[in-house]
């Protein structure tokens, strides 16, 4: 059990590293304007993304299929809208930008 | 300048493929984190009150392990195993000789002439005499003096007449060994006092049939309970009697004192008399304890479950504890599902700090929900007490109702909280026992229902979602917990509407999930069946 574990944690860790360094070129490419609370807001919708996909397949696996089709769906919907929000709000220039 | 542009190139490619390979990882990522998610909630390590047990059968795949012919090569005749050549089986057949060749020289010695020889030829059952097999007091030395080959009966005389090696160790062990480890017991008995009450302990199953001045101070129905061992304090007693009952397959304990008003006024188990009782005196405390049903198949109440596994379960720890608290010199009285009770399991819970009643008028404990079934111990081991206990069930229960929703038989009040509602003078949420009872008797499966106990929230699976919705609401104080989980419970989680639990025409024999499929009919077995599940 614990060396399932710690293989899950270290391949979820090498993706999170790709992910990052990726994260990096697609804002600059995408033109976004980030600084730290921007990069926080972003790591925070991500996590969340995650968790609560984590949760939907959870209540899936515990044998509760509707619940947990119902709630992937929810999270989607909650979480694009959520995404679309933050991608306005990423792309908004610093005011001390010029 | 061509160099440069082969770089840049070069370097976009790069950048693309960093940018892509991100994009891959994200989603492998979310992959992940759903399969985790799923092995989370299959875990079997989750199964409320179960944590402790794997879902396997078998730790090794033994399909890869299969080897070609028979178990073992047949090198003679062979032949069915006889007593004799059992050593416990021989135990037993020796005892009885042994008993007829003493008993023939006391005639002797008493002048009587008994020269019949020791005429009983039926062997004693396997293991009744063995004193290592009944664990109970061994033969003294001159009680065990072992003959000479030719005073036993048959099998056993032409049994060591062939096997003289084992006649040899049979006598060491009856004229050395025996003696020598009764002197032992005498010398060492107060070191092993716990491993010898936890030993005996698993061997308990005789039912009560004597007023508790009798039963409760007897092992069986023949020896009497020695002298009280003196604990260190009521906090060590309590300790250790808690860490017994765990072991014994109580999945939560608690400790609390007897209250008259909640024993039963009639029919005291053991004794003749059919009407009121006075609680007997050395019934000072309760020990409480709940065991969960098997998880995979409560699910499927009320029509393809049971409540006798639990029953059974939570009855086998109360004669294990009632055992082994006898076994250090107190009176002790199980009260349980398959022997019975004088007393009220629900209230003793909750003053034993288990739980906390709920609205469908049983316990809901942190551990476990309501996804168990109670068994107890009185006795006059003292024992530190414990508290009962608040973690926001009271409210929980005023928001929720689903219980009182999906109850076929309306038996659950809807009302908005228990104020008003007295039970012989207490305040508590109340049921209708006699509807409940009467759904009881329509249900199909194991009989009864149990749906509200595995409707309730709190008798989810243990796994972390569930574990931390649970966490959550005990630590609002402002109530939005309750009402957000309540409100998630009802629009996430299907179930069939009250009704279609009842039998057809007015349902369809419904259950909460489908049973596991380990208890479908249509997995297993070759015969015709109607399954009234499908309904129209």
């Amino acid at each position: 059990m614990i060396t399932n574990l710690v293989i899950f944690a270290f391949i979820v860790g090498l993706l999170s590293g790709a992910v990052i360094i990726a994260a990096i070129f697609w804002a600059k490419d995408l033109g976004l304007f980030m600084n730290w609370w921007k990069w926080l807001l972003f790591a925070f919708w991500y996590i969340v993304l995650l968790f609560l996909i984590f949760a939907a397949f959870t209540f899936i696996g515990e044998g509760e299929p509707v619940a947990g089709w119902r709630a992937s769906g929810i999270a989607v919907f909650v979480m694009m809208v959520l995404g679309l929000g933050l991608i306005r709000l990423l792309r908004k220039a610093p005011k001390n930008s010029g | 300048m061509k160099k440069k542009i082969i770089k840049e190139e070069s370097s976009c490619s790069r950048r693309e493929f960093i940018k892509i390979g991100g994009a891959v990882a994200a989603g492998l990522q979310v992959g992940a984190v759903a399969g985790a998610g799923l092995a989370a909630g299959k875990d079997p390590s989750t199964h409320t009150g179960w944590q402790h047990l794997g879902d396997n059968t078998q730790f090794v795949d033994r399909t890869k392990l299969v080897r070609k012919g028979p178990a073992y090569k047949i090198v003679g005749e062979t032949l069915r195993p006889e007593m004799q050549e059992s050593a416990f089986g021989r135990q037993g057949l020796i005892m009885r000789d042994i008993r007829q060749y003493r008993e023939m020289i006391r005639s002797f010695d008493a002048g009587e002439e008994r020269q019949q020889g020791m005429g009983n030829k039926q062997p004693a059952p396997q293991g009744e005499t063995a004193p290592e097999v009944t664990g109970g007091v061994g033969p003294t030395r001159e009680e065990i003096k072992f003959p000479p080959v030719e005073a036993f009966n048959e099998p056993m005389l032409s049994y060591y007449k062939s096997r003289p090696d084992l006649y040899e160790l049979d006598k060491v062990r009856m004229e050395e060994i025996m003696p020598k480890k009764r002197q032992d017991r005498e010398n060492y008995g107060d070191y092993y006092t716990l491993i010898n009450a936890w030993s005996g302990s698993w061997r308990t199953s005789e039912r009560i049939t004597e007023p508790p001045e009798e039963s409760d101070f007897k092992i069986g129905h023949n020896r009497r309970i020695g002298d009280p061992k003196p604990f260190k304090s009521p906090a060590h007693a309590a300790r250790l009697i808690k860490k017994v009952a765990h072991h014994f397959g109580a999945a939560m304990v608690g400790i609390t004192t007897i209250e008259p008003d909640w024993c039963y006024n009639y029919d005291l188990r053991g004794s003749d008399n059919r009407g009121t009782y006075e609680v007997p005196k050395h019934w000072k405390y309760v020990i409480a304890f709940g065991v969960p049903h098997q998880w995979e198949q409560v699910n499927s109440n009320p029509n393809s479950g049971t409540s006798f596994d639990a029953y059974s379960r939570s009855t086998i720890a109360a004669r294990r504890l009632e055992t082994f608290i006898k076994s250090l010199g107190y009176p002790a009285r199980r009260h349980s599902p398959m022997d019975g009770y004088d007393l009220i399991a629900v209230p003793y819970l909750v003053k034993a700090g288990l739980g906390e009643q709920g609205r469908h008028g049983i316990v809901i404990t942190p551990e476990t929900g309501s996804n168990f079934r109670a068994a107890f111990v009185t006795t006059n081991l003292e024992m530190e007490i414990d508290q009962p206990i608040d973690f926001g069930v009271k409210e929980f229960c005023e928001h929720c109702q689903i219980c009182a929703e999906i109850c076929p038989s309306g038996s659950i009040s809807t009302a908005k909280n228990n104020e008003g509602m007295n039970t012989r003078g207490y305040s508590h949420w109340e049921i209708n026992q006699t509807s409940c009872y009467n759904f009881w008797m329509q249900s199909m499966g194991g009989m009864g229902c149990r749906l509200c106990l595995i409707a309730c929230p709190y008798s989810r699976k243990s796994n972390w979602v569930h574990s931390l919705a649970r966490k959550l609401d005990t630590n609002d104080p402002t109530g939005l917990v309750d009402n957000g989980l309540t409100m998630m419970q009802k629009k996430l989680f299907d179930a069939p509407e009250a009704h279609e639990y009842l039998p057809p025409p007015d349902g369809r024999f419904a259950n909460f999930r489908q049973p596991p499929e380990w208890l479908q009919v249509k997995n297993y077995l070759d015969i015709e069946v109607t399954d009234p599940t499908i309904g129209d």
